[in-house]
């Protein structure tokens, strides 16, 4: 009490204390470090930053957010890892800072596809050459549904109607983003054409499905499943059957070449070291090896599995020149 | 669902909602942090809980958030969440009139009122709500903003042309970005920092927030004199006389706007705060300390969350942030909000409805509890209060997307809004248009998209037609009454 009877005597305590707090914060740094110098070089050598691209919540979010904390609980890493939410301008906003931060592998994106969406509408300033992947942890992919009471049951019918009547159905897409491509991949290939209406996320495509102001619109199988009986599946995008829905047929099965399987995938700066890079694809592979993160992933329509940063690079490249294609089509 | 109130009072699921509804009123009432940000925060906490607790925490959070804002708008003129921007035009001039601690209180049985006539709606009509919320396609979403911002050149205070003038600055603050209607930048000048546009928060706190700091900040000390706490909270009988008919029905209008995805509770008070001004008898008293105008914002916005949390819990729409959020913390226990949900976790979907009534009431307990000593906020002096606001707006526009960009925003923001007040054009408009014509731009490109560039379409739309209508009448009612008045001169003499 009585240091608040003066005020010298309070700026010093205040000062005492400062000193303290920054003695213990010194120390708590060099902590885990100290017990050989000869490690200083080791990674992570402190929290390691997980970027983002879009709001919290959605499933990019979640995967990022389990992602780590299993990270943390099973040691996989010596540090602990955060994320931050970093949306708006296509990842643009992303991208930038990662930019600003370290390019050691303490700065790290966990992203999908739409990356490449941005990259192909070269809507960004970032491209291929700015990162450096570190692999998939899992995916899923999306089913194309109509209104349960729709005239349509099967693709064929769909297709069948599309061709004789060009731009006759609605289909709900945000312009430039993942829906408006899996569907013009589609359309190109079955030789159709919809008319679009803007449509900018998940909730406003069911939104706009089930009240019968659009046609036709993707889904993420597990947003469709959640749905019980209001929506029709038509065809899946993914290159099997899912088992949770078995009479919905895939692309290639219908006779198009056609399948799209968003990844989560890890990027780190371009000019990350080797030794850093190799460590935090260690962890995710371990993670998503996890029996919970694959529980998790079963549960949502999500597929766990691990691909490599090499072989993610090879995918995502080949993705990439055909949503070229795409977007020399529909721009 | 009686099961799932006694469910929610079991300890731990009280005790999460009582902590919930009290973080949500700190964090709402402080401009730059938000509701949202509050439950992106506290989602990795919930990972480890079940998922009853997690959504009772969540739930809490989202009322007293919504509910917080209208205590910096009174006293401080700076709306703590957007939804509170409204409480600021009427709010602000009754504290000034020393009548704060009426203002509060007033706000407060509304905020609650709004939230406990919605929740009759929630529990009681959701599912016949959300297929009527779901007929609400593109036209009728362009044909009720259209209508909210008539309205708006109505709200306009003194001169209509400065009023217009603000609202088409702020409609062209909105264009920046990208075009989400083609994806493509449009005016960003090749700045990559720009291709996020200017975001609502910054733009927001920037408007109110800012500009008020650096104005007092100016001004020259003065001492406010705040009257000595009454014993009893203004609040009388005869309240449910003078404004019970305004509660209810700007509790239904929010409600109702509430129940459309992405409308939301900042349009709802606007909405229900124009309709009261249009149906009183004395429209001039608005904007100078009019009572009904705080209970008209205070009530909608409460009432817009149950509103909102209908098409979240039948259908798994979410209708903003803050309830993708709530979607995402329910993945996370493998629950997908959908028609599904009352059969696969009837205790969650119901726990959801219960816990949007009880967060209400303890937001009552412990706002009316607190409320005179929030008032005496403005006692303390004007340098420490305005530098801890002004930190929490720097660090809240920073962390909407860890974007520092953002803070720059909010900074020239300030400044515009500075100049604007100087200027007398009135900043209700500019924030308004800010904040619609996004969306109705957005809705008519879909639409004329939707039927190929056929605008007749919106003719055959019988809600499109009835908002069109409206609005038109809105924009006429002025002159008929001009009319009629000789008229009705006449027949008296």
């Amino acid at each position: 009490m009585y240091y608040l009877s003066n005020k010298r005597t309070l700026r010093r305590g205040f000062c005492t204390f400062l000193a303290t707090a920054g003695l213990v914060y010194g120390l708590g740094l060099v902590g885990p470090n100290s017990a050989g110098q000869a490690q200083a070089e080791e990674f992570p050598s402190k929290s390691i930053k997980i970027i983002v691209p879009f709001k919290p919540g959605g499933r990019t979010d979640v995967v990022a957010r389990l992602i780590s904390e299993k990270i943390q609980e099973k040691g996989l890493l010596s540090q602990s890892m955060a994320v931050v939410n970093a949306d708006g301008g296509a990842g643009a906003n992303a991208v930038a800072q990662m930019r600003r931060g370290d390019t050691d592998g303490h700065t790290i994106i966990h992203w999908h596809h739409q990356a490449l969406i941005a990259m192909a509408m070269e809507l960004g300033d970032f491209d291929m050459s700015d990162f450096r992947s570190l692999g998939y942890t899992g995916g899923g992919s999306p089913v194309w549904a109509v209104k349960a009471d729709s005239e349509f049951n099967t693709i064929e019918q769909l297709v069948d109607h599309l061709k004789a009547n060009p731009r006759s159905l609605v289909e709900a897409v945000g312009i430039g983003t993942i829906p408006h491509f899996v569907g013009g991949m589609f359309a190109n290939a079955a030789g159709f054409e919809t008319r679009y209406v803007t449509a900018n996320s998940g909730a406003d495509r069911l939104r706009l499905l089930l009240g019968g102001n659009a046609d036709i619109a993707l889904f993420a199988a597990s947003e469709y499943l959640a749905q019980g009986d209001g929506l029709k599946a038509l065809v899946y995008f993914g290159r099997e059957r899912l088992p949770e829905m078995p009479d919905v047929p895939t692309a290639t099965e219908a006779g198009y070449d056609v399948s799209w399987t968003n990844p989560n995938w890890w990027l780190a700066p371009a000019d990350t070291p080797d030794a850093a890079a190799e460590a935090l694809s260690a962890a995710l592979e371990a993670a998503i090896n996890d029996p919970e993160i694959a529980d998790y992933f079963r549960n949502n329509t999500l597929e766990p599995y691990w691909m490599s940063g090499a072989d993610a690079r090879a995918d995502a490249e080949n993705v990439l020149v055909r949503l070229k294609k795409v977007a020399e089509t529909i721009q | 669902m009686l099961d799932a109130f006694i469910q929610l009072f079991e300890l731990q699921n009280i005790l999460f909602l009582v902590l919930g509804t009290a973080l949500g009123i700190v964090v709402g009432a402080i401009p730059g942090l938000t509701a949202s940000m509050l439950i992106a925060l506290t989602l990795p906490l919930t990972f480890h809980m079940d998922p009853v607790s997690a959504v009772t925490l969540l739930i809490g959070e989202y009322v007293g958030g919504i509910s917080g804002g209208l205590i910096t708008a009174i006293l401080l003129r700076m709306p703590g969440t957007p939804a509170s921007i409204v409480t600021t035009f009427d709010g602000y001039p009754m504290a000034q009139q020393n009548k704060a601690e009426r203002a509060l209180a007033l706000g407060i049985m509304a905020s609650v009122v709004g939230g406990i006539i919605s929740w009759f709606f929630l529990a009681g009509m959701s599912p016949a709500l959300a297929e009527f919320a779901l007929q609400f396609g593109p036209w009728e979403y362009f044909a009720l903003v259209v209508m909210a911002l008539v309205m708006l050149a109505v709200l306009a205070q003194g001169s209509l042309a400065k009023g217009l003038l603000a609202a088409a600055l702020g409609m062209a603050f909105a264009i920046p970005g990208i075009d989400s209607s083609i994806g493509q930048a449009r005016l960003t000048f090749g700045n990559s920092a720009l291709l996020t546009g200017f975001g609502l928060l910054p733009v927001l706190i920037g408007a109110f927030a800012i500009s008020q700091v650096i104005r007092d900040a100016c001004a020259p000390q003065m001492t406010q004199k705040v009257p000595v706490p009454q014993k009893r909270l203004p609040i009388f009988g005869s309240d449910v006389k003078t404004h019970g008919l305004n509660m209810i029905r700007s509790s239904v209008i929010g409600t109702w706007i509430g129940l459309l995805p992405g409308i939301g509770a900042n349009i709802a008070a606007l909405v229900s705060y124009s309709t009261a001004k249009q149906v009183s008898n004395e429209p001039e008293k608005f904007g100078k300390g009019h009572e009904p105008g705080v209970v008209a914002g205070e009530a909608a916005n409460n009432a817009s969350i149950g509103g909102a949390l209908i098409p979240l819990i039948t259908m798994g729409i979410p209708g903003s942030v803050t309830e993708a959020i709530l979607i995402g913390a329910l993945t996370i226990h493998n629950l997908q909000p959908g028609p599904l949900l009352f059969q696969n976790a009837p205790e969650v979907a119901y726990g959801i409805i219960a816990a949007y009534l009880v967060a209400n009431v303890i937001m009552l307990l412990m706002m009316w509890g607190a409320v005179k000593y929030i008032a005496q906020v403005v006692r303390i002096p004007r340098s420490a209060l305005l530098s801890v606001v002004l930190v929490f707006c720097v660090v809240g526009s920073y962390a909407v997307n860890s974007n520092f960009t953002d803070v720059w925003v909010m900074v020239a923001f300030g400044i515009i809004g500075l100049g604007l007040e100087a200027a007398r054009v009135p900043l209700g408009p500019f924030v308004i248009g800010f904040v619609l014509s996004p969306i109705a731009e957005e809705q008519l490109r879909a639409s004329l998209m939707m039927t190929d560039g056929d605008v007749t379409e919106i003719l055959s739309r019988p809600y499109a037609l009835l908002f069109l209508i409206l609005a038109v009448l809105t924009v006429a009612w002025p002159a008929v009454v001009a009319r009629l008045k000789p008229a009705r001169k006449e027949e008296m003499k």
